[in-house]
Order: structure tokens, then C-alpha cells, then sequence
């Protein structure tokens, strides 16, 4: 589905990521960890398209000068250099680090703005689904985006992703300063989400022990070169992966 | 082989970077030269300029420290669209004193631009705790009003202003004053910005909330950082009290706001050289297209527009990153 060859990203003279190759199969939890720094975001930045908006807005303020090679391809076709909103009407949605939500609208408003892309019956349709897969939002729809919890907005973020109907779903950190019963939740609606609708899943993430059980496959990532690929239960196994993520 | 544009470094400004520049003029001269640079244009532009464009000269500095009076309070993350008000408190403080109790300019000078701080910082107490857009308006209207208060209460002179203020001795003294004052003003407060009460300062812009947990009293420092951009901005406003010879309702002018935001914008916000640059440009510029006539200020936006759209980092930083760095190709390593 998503192929991302030898893909570099340079940040002016720093490299993001290096050499970086991997690919998504339809229908497949993958999961993408490594410690802070070690690329994560810039790959999802990348495959999103945000990097392309940014590498603009760089230029012209005279900052950092962002450059990319590789090739990404999404269902066989080169999207490299499609604009990020090309690449949302394919169908790559990304739900980015530290739940972003529109803090003055409401929690339905929310899901409307982020679904307008769809037909008013599609989004009341994913907007049940929504609420059904996060029971906890539904008493908090009234309530503005702003003043919910950060767990309740990490919801709404990954419900927001849901209601433009992805056909891959990248999540960026979506376990970050979550509580352990929160992070279950969470967890538990990814695997849900994949199963029901169909949805492949891409998980970023540093905190690996409540993702590596529920991925299909892995890749590790490191100073943004990839180190280690395998299903979830091999890297379960793997003792590096052990010393370094589970501090066993 | 793929290729992407590097930009690095040139190599003496990493010579230069440490105690070993010293050994050799070179590097010094590529340390201090940038700074030499416009102390030796004021002193030796003056000389070699007719009167009318002396008198151009005066106004550029003037709007210089104005620029620079924006840019201080714009670092502490408050956007002024009031210069005018500093400029005009200065401008009454210095006419007051001159015309009512025959003071003269060497001591007006000096106490209108404390004077006038001090009490623009007391008229903008009240909003400090505004942020944003809110204390932008506030300070847009101030000086509206005052122009109001003296047409209606008639004080000071009303609407004929007071005239026949002291003159400065000679054009000299006022050039050489003017830019005196600049220059100081210049290397002064961009030295206090680097020093640690600089970095509250900036710390405010940055994160306000943050500053406060680290026990300190951001109002405190956002009344000093007022206090000393109102200072700069009182200055040339009394500076023109005593150069035109007059002070009236003009000196809250909106030309006194808006051009030295314009001035800092175009120059490279962030830096008080930038916003000397800007009006070392500007009011030139704004001079030359005076023979065009009835379209000047259309040529005078374009230009404006032309330049917020194609250098948006401002001509400072823009220079300041060609003078350290340069680029070349590199290959793609495999």
C-alpha cells in the first residue's frame, strides 16, 4: 500500500532520516519505534506531506533549508512531491504528536471541521463510530475541545483523523502523556479501528510496551536510520529491544 | 549522483570565533567592520550632504529610535502601534518646559525623555496585564485621544501647538546629537538584550507562563522594558520639539506609529540594527519618490509590498547570513 524507499531528510545540514526504506501492506498494524530525536515525526511529517508546506514556509523566512530524496509511493503511485492536502483526499490522514484539536469548537464541531471533506451523512455515520469506539467522548460533545483532558483529546484527535476515512491512518505518538489506563483505551480502539473498518494503521511511537503486542510488523528506528524490522512478537523477543524499550 | 544545496560556515567566521582572532587583522576587521560600518557613515555622510538632505538625515535618525523604540518592546512581546505616543509625550514634556520655563535644550532634552517614559509607562499600566492584539489597540488609540483632550481642553496651546521653542546652536550639533544617541541607543540596548536582564525580556516574547515560574515578576519587567522603549521614543520626540521649533498636535501624528513598524518589518524584526536599516531606507526612499507627486505613497506601498513578499526574514538577517555563510552543492552521500 505504502512504500517509502531510501527516503533522506535533510534539516539545512542535519539528516532527519537516513536511508530510511519500508512498506505498509494493506490491512497491517505497523509499528515505527525509536527513542526522541530518532526521526519519527520527520518520517511522518514526510509521508503526510506537512514537510512539503514546511520546506516552503522555511524558504521564504530564510531558515532552514528542508530537502528530500527517496521515493514514497501510496497504491503504486509516486506521491513525493504531493501538496499534504492531495495526499488527504488519497486517503493518507495523519493524526499528529500532541493531539492538536481546535481548543474553541466543540467536540461534534470538532469531528465536522475535520470531516468536510465527506458528505453530511458519511460524517454523522463516522461520528457515531466515533463515539461508539470512544465511549468517553460522547458525554463531552457539548464541551469545548479545549478544556478537555489530554487523554479525551488524543481521542478526539485520532476520532478526527477517523471522521475524513482514511484508508491509512498514521498516528504520531498517540500514547504520549497518556495515563496506563488511558493508554489501554487507546490501544484498544486502534485495534478495534483496524480490525472493523479495515484500516491500516501506522503507529509511531517511543513507549513501546503497550504497542509491540498488538503490531504486525516493526521497524525500529534509530538516529534515523533503520536498525531492527520484524513482526511484533520478534522484536518482543529480541533482547536489545528488551535492554533498550523494557528496561529488562 | 544527486545533489542538494549546502550552506555552511564560511571559514573566517569560524576563525574568528574565538580568543585567536586577535591574532590577525583580518579576522578582526571581518569582526569589527560590520559595526564600524555605520558609525563611519554617520560621521562622514553629514560632511559631504547639503542642507535639505541634512535635514532628511535628522529624520531618519529619528525615526531610527523610533524603530528601535517598536523593536525593544516587540522583543518583550509587546506589538506597539502607539510610537506616536512616546514620540508626542517627549515632544510636550521638552515644548513645556522650554516655552513655559525658558529651560534650555541641553536639559530638556535629557528630562523630556525621562520624563516622557515615565509617564507613558503610567498610561499604558493599566493594560499590562493585556497581551496580543488587546494591547496593540489600546496603544493604537492613546494617542488619538490625547490629540483630542488638548483640541477640546485647549491646553498647551490647543490646536496652534507652541512655537518658538530654542533652537539647537548649529545643524552640526543636532546632527552629531541625533546620531550620537542612535548609535548609543544602538549598541547600548542591543548589548542590554544579550545580557541576562535582556534574556527575561525576550523570555516574555517567548513564553510568558514559563518566565513566571521561574519566580520572576514579568510585570515588573514589562514596566521597565516600557519604560526604556518610551524613554528612546521621548527622546526623538523632544529632539524634533527643538528642531522644528515647535510642538503641537502633529507630533501624535499615525506617521509616528506606523513607520517605524514599517521601518523594523522591512529591516529584519528581531534586531535593532534591522530596524535602523529599515528607516536608513525608508524615510530616503520616501524623500526621493516626493518628485513623483500624487502616486508617492502608492510607489511608497508597492515598494513595501514588494519587499515584505520577497525578503520576509527582513534585509538584516538576510545580509547578516550572506556576510557568514555561503553555499555550494554537495553530493548526495551514498
Amino acid at each position: 500500500m505504502l512504500e517509502i524507499e531510501n527516503l533522506m531528510v535533510f534539516f539545512e545540514n542535519a539528516l532527519a532520516v537516513n536511508g530510511l526504506t519500508m512498506a505498509v501492506n494493506t490491512g497491517e498494524i505497523v509499528g515505527v519505534i525509536g527513542s526522541n530525536s530518532a526521526g519519527k515525526t520527520t518520517l511522518m511529517n514526510t509521508v503526510s506531506g506537512l514537510i512539503i508546506d514546511m520546506r516552503i514556509k522555511e524558504k521564504r523566512k530564510g531558515g532552514e533549508r528542508i530537502t528530500v530524496y527517496g521515493r514514497i509511493s501510496f497504491e503504486g503511485e509516486d506521491i513525493t512531491e504531493a501538496s499534504a492536502d492531495a495526499r488527504v483526499q488519497k486517503g493518507i490522514v495523519l493524526s499528529r504528536e500532541r493531539h492538536p484539536v481546535f481548543g474553541e469548537s466543540s467536540v461534534i464541531e470538532n469531528l465536522k471541521i475535520s470531516g468536510h471533506l465527506r458528505k453530511r451523512s458519511e460524517i454523522a455515520e463516522t461520528m457515531d463510530s466515533v463515539f461508539e469506539l470512544f465511549p468517553a467522548l460522547y458525554p463531552l460533545r457539548k464541551r469545548k475541545a479545549g478544556f478537555l483532558s489530554g487523554g479525551e483529546q488524543q481521542m478526539l484527535a485520532i476520532g478526527m483523523a477517523l471522521t475524513v476515512r482514511p484508508t491509512l491512518l498514521l498516528l504520531d505518538e498517540p500514547l504520549l502523556g497518556l495515563s496506563p489506563l488511558m493508554q489501554k483505551a487507546v490501544v484498544e480502539a486502534i485495534v478495534n479501528l483496524n480490525q472493523d473498518s479495515g484500516i491500516t494503521v501506522v503507529i509511531c511511537e517511543q513507549f513501546a510496551r503497550p504497542v509491540l503486542p498488538i503490531i504486525d510488523r516493526g521497524y525500529v528506528v534509530e538516529n534515523g536510520m533503520l536498525t531492527l524490522s520484524g513482526t511484533g512478537a520478534e522484536l518482543m523477543d529480541n533482547p536489545e529491544i528488551k535492554a533498550a524499550y523494557f528496561g529488562i | 549522483m544527486k545533489k542538494r544545496k549546502e550552506r555552511i560556515d564560511r571559514g573566517i567566521k569560524v576563525r574568528s570565533e574565538d580568543v585567536f582572532a586577535v591574532c590577525s587583522w583580518r579576522e578582526m576587521l571581518y569582526l569589527s567592520s560590520p559595526r564600524w560600518l555605520p558609525v563611519f557613515i554617520f560621521l562622514t555622510l553629514p560632511l559631504l550632504l547639503g542642507p535639505y538632505w541634512q535635514k532628511v538625515m535628522l529624520s531618519v535618525a529619528v525615526f531610527g529610535l523610533l524603530a528601535i523604540s517598536w523593536d525593544i518592546l516587540a522583543q518583550t512581546g509587546m506589538i506597539s502601534l502607539g510610537q506616536a505616543l512616546f514620540f508626542g509625550m517627549g515632544a510636550y514634556c521638552a515644548g513645556v518646559m522650554n516655552h513655559y520655563f525658558g529651560i534650555s535644550p541641553f536639559i530638556t532634552l535629557p528630562l523630556a525623555a525621562v520624563a516622557g517614559g515615565a509617564i507613558s509607562t503610567l498610561l499604558l499600566l493599566p493594560v499590562l496585564r493585556l497581551r496580543g492584539i488587546y494591547f496593540s489597540m489600546v496603544t493604537l488609540i492613546l494617542p488619538l485621544m490625547l490629540v483630542r483632550v488638548i483640541e477640546a481642553t485647549k491646553i498647551f496651546g490647543g490646536t496652534e501647538g507652541l512655537s518658538g521653542m530654542t533652537p539647537l546652536p548649529s545643524i552640526w550639533i543636532e546632527i552629531y546629537l541625533i546620531f550620537g544617541v542612535l548609535t548609543a541607543a544602538l549598541f547600548g540596548f542591543r548589548r542590554m538584550l544579550t545580557s541576562d536582564f535582556g534574556l527575561v525580556l525576550k523570555g516574555i516574547n517567548d513564553n510568558d507562563r514559563s518566565v513566571t515560574n521561574a519566580g520572576i515578576n514579568i510585570y515588573w519587567f514589562k514596566i521597565q522594558a516600557l519604560f526604556i522603549a518610551g524613554s528612546v521614543g521621548a527622546f526623538a520626540g523632544a529632539f524634533m520639539t527643538h528642531v522644528y521649533m515647535f510642538v503641537g498636535m502633529p507630533v501624535f501624528a499615525l506617521d509616528y506609529s506606523i513607520l517605524p513598524i514599517a521601518a523594523a518589518v522591512v529591516g529584519g524584526p528581531g534586531s535593532l540594527a534591522g530596524a535602523t536599516l529599515g528607516a536608513c531606507i525608508l524615510v530616503p526612499l520616501s524623500e526621493v519618490l516626493r518628485g513623483i507627486g500624487g502616486l508617492r505613497i502608492v510607489f511608497y506601498g508597492a515598494f513595501l509590498v514588494v519587499f515584505i513578499v520577497a525578503i520576509p526574514e527582513g534585509l538584516f538577517h538576510y545580509a547578516q547570513r550572506k556576510y557568514h555563510q555561503f553555499e555550494r552543492w554537495v553530493e548526495v552521500e551514498k
